[in-house]
């Protein structure tokens, strides 16, 4: 059976395909895939799936590899193996509010996808927050007045300053990342080890 | 009416393949001298989060007691079998325990293990005896497909002794070891010595088969300490082999995941889907909070995941005998005659078609009797 490999559909699907080709690996049925889930190459079945859910993909067993987000991981931290980082997907994580913002004389109130991530964040600095959790478009919450800031990824920083906000804080820094299931990698290492080691290669070489 | 999230009804194979996997570890371990444990499923969360044993709180399912003590559904075996027999009498060696476990990190709420725990026994003794127990209850339930994994704590506690580390970045560092996380590791040993640093990034990839450990043999070929390690694991191997064991694999990096492990770990997969049947290892430190030097090893296996991979049993033939309130008795009797046969008693002949074999009772002369249809 051919290796399983789990990947993160929309911003890093490109990157890792451009990356994955710089490998030598046949990409060709992955370029015309359409709107398909799961597509057969010649050495690998992939499939795509959101970033939460590659983790959760590989966490079970369902795929024995997956490249993912370092923000999913740190957030959610599944059960995988967290093997190394790949060269592309580069993005970090921000405090961001709206510009020249007075910040209120009470408990703030943050937006955020990442509630883990904002939680130990604000622990660190010893200070209390109420976060609310949103699903997306995070940028809205401080313009329409449902957080006084937002925690959010940042690749470029267009969306943040396109809709008035600034960045009052930067921390922790991610790139994509591959993950293995933790049984899988050891059953399975005759056929992984080496596609591993063609990945690791390539990060080496950037 | 609903279910709690991770919880469910069985019926059918499954649970048919659990208790017949109870059924022959019980056999299994009577026949190798195990004496039988049960604790009780309510426990002191202590006997579980103290600082020796050092589980988390948060994974277990909990609640204050009338006097305010935290009380937990048993979230693990080998903790809870050491408090019971710290009070035991030093003869008894080889203790058997099977019953659920109870935790929130786990698919399900409740899962089911069957376990061994073997103390005061001589160190090679008690790890042999545990690997051959689960060898020798594997092939009864005709589990033939699998790999033993072996670990050793100790190669990454005496890698890194001479760091001196905080505790923090101690745990940090064992942490991105577990998960395997090779520039984690580099960024934590940035500021210490480059030889333990590479050590640790070869450690990462220490897992495979023989070649593994002849490579590290190699390598370590000066250091008394980890060449006595190597040794040590390659006995067991050695044993694993010579019992028929068709993979055994090392993975050198591993590090313990409970505080309390001190020493070989074991862990067997199986190769159809990679799922793990079985883990334990060694954990002597553990009794150390009874004030007790003593040597303990021991492995559990997960039931719930062996039940979903045994064959189904061979099934003997299902008969239905059809009777009447009257005839009823006379059918009851003819268990005896069909004793080869799963017998099952109706009044009426709807759904017939479900079984192997129908009899009905008839009255012929006088006399009742059975008749096939």
């Amino acid at each position: 059976m051919k290796p399983v490999i789990a990947l993160t559909k929309g911003r890093l699907e490109k990157q890792f395909l451009a990356y994955f080709e710089s490998l030598d690996f046949d990409v060709e049925p992955l370029l015309d895939k359409g709107r398909k889930l799961r597509i057969e190459t010649s050495e690998f079945s992939f499939f795509f799936a959101k970033g939460v859910d590659v983790t959760t993909y590989v966490e079970n067993g369902i795929a024995d590899l997956g490249v993912v987000g370092g923000d999913i991981l740190i957030e959610h931290k599944p059960d995988v193996y967290d093997l190394f980082p790949l060269p592309f997907g580069h993005c970090r994580m921000a405090l961001a509010t709206k510009a020249n913002y007075e910040w209120p004389n009470q408990k703030k109130r943050i937006a955020s996808t990442f509630t883990n991530i904002t939680n130990a964040y604000f622990k660190e600095k010893g200070e209390s927050v109420d976060i609310i959790k949103l699903e997306g478009s995070v940028e809205l919450a401080p313009i329409l007045g449902l957080a006084d800031a937002i925690v959010d990824i940042v690749e470029t920083g267009t969306t943040l300053k396109e809709n008035g906000l600034v960045i009052a804080d930067e921390f922790l820094h991610f790139s994509a990342r591959l993950i293995a299931n933790r049984s899988t990698l050891k059953v399975k290492r005759q056929q992984l080890v080496p596609v591993i080691e063609r990945f690791k290669k390539g990060v080496n070489e950037e | 009416m609903f279910l709690p999230a991770g919880s469910q009804d069985e019926t059918g194979t499954q649970i048919a393949n659990r208790l017949k996997a109870y059924e022959i570890f019980r056999k299994v371990t009577e026949e190798r001298n195990y004496q039988l444990i049960s604790t009780p499923v309510v426990e002191y969360a202590h006997t579980f989060t103290n600082k020796i044993a050092g589980m988390d709180l948060h994974s277990m399912l909990k609640w204050f007691n009338g006097e305010g003590e935290i009380e937990v559904l048993r979230p693990d075996w080998t903790a809870a079998v050491a408090r019971a027999i710290a009070k035991q009498h030093i003869s008894c060696q080889k203790w058997s325990y099977q019953g659920s476990v109870f935790r929130m990190d786990k698919d399900g709420t409740e899962s089911r293990q069957a376990g061994i725990e073997i103390v005061h026994a001589e160190p090679f003794l008690g790890e042999s005896e545990c690997l051959l127990t689960a060898i020798h209850f594997l092939d009864k339930i005709e589990t033939t497909n699998y790999i033993i994994e072996l670990g050793h704590t100790n190669i990454f506690e005496y890698v890194i002794r001479p760091l001196s580390l905080t505790v923090e970045i101690e745990e940090e560092l064992r942490n991105a070891m577990h998960n395997k996380n090779r520039d984690l590791v580099q960024q934590l040993m940035a500021p210490f010595d480059n030889s333990v640093k590479e050590t640790l990034i070869q450690l990462i990839d220490a897992y495979g088969g023989n070649e593994i450990i002849k490579k590290f043999k190699d390598i370590w070929v000066n250091d008394v300490e980890l060449s006595k390690l190597l040794n040590h694991m390659d006995k067991l191997i050695q044993l694993l082999e010579s019992v028929g064991v068709a993979e055994v694999i090392v993975d050198l990096g591993r590090v313990k995941n409970l505080p309390y492990y001190d020493g070989i770990m074991f862990r067997g997969f199986l190769t159809s889907d990679g799922s793990t049947c079985f883990s334990g290892g060694r954990y002597d430190k553990l009794y150390k909070q009874f004030e007790m030097d003593t040597s303990a090893v021991g492995l559990a296996f997960d039931v719930d995941i062996l039940s979903q991979h045994m064959k189904p049993s061979k099934t003997k033939s299902i008969a239905c005998i059809i009777a009447t309130p009257e005839t009823h008795l006379f059918a009851e009797k003819q268990r005896k005659e069909l004793e080869e046969d799963i017998i099952d008693i109706q009044y009426d002949s709807i759904n017939v078609s479900k079984y192997d074999v129908v009899y009905q009772v008839i009255e012929e002369n006088k006399q009742l009797k059975v008749v096939r249809k």
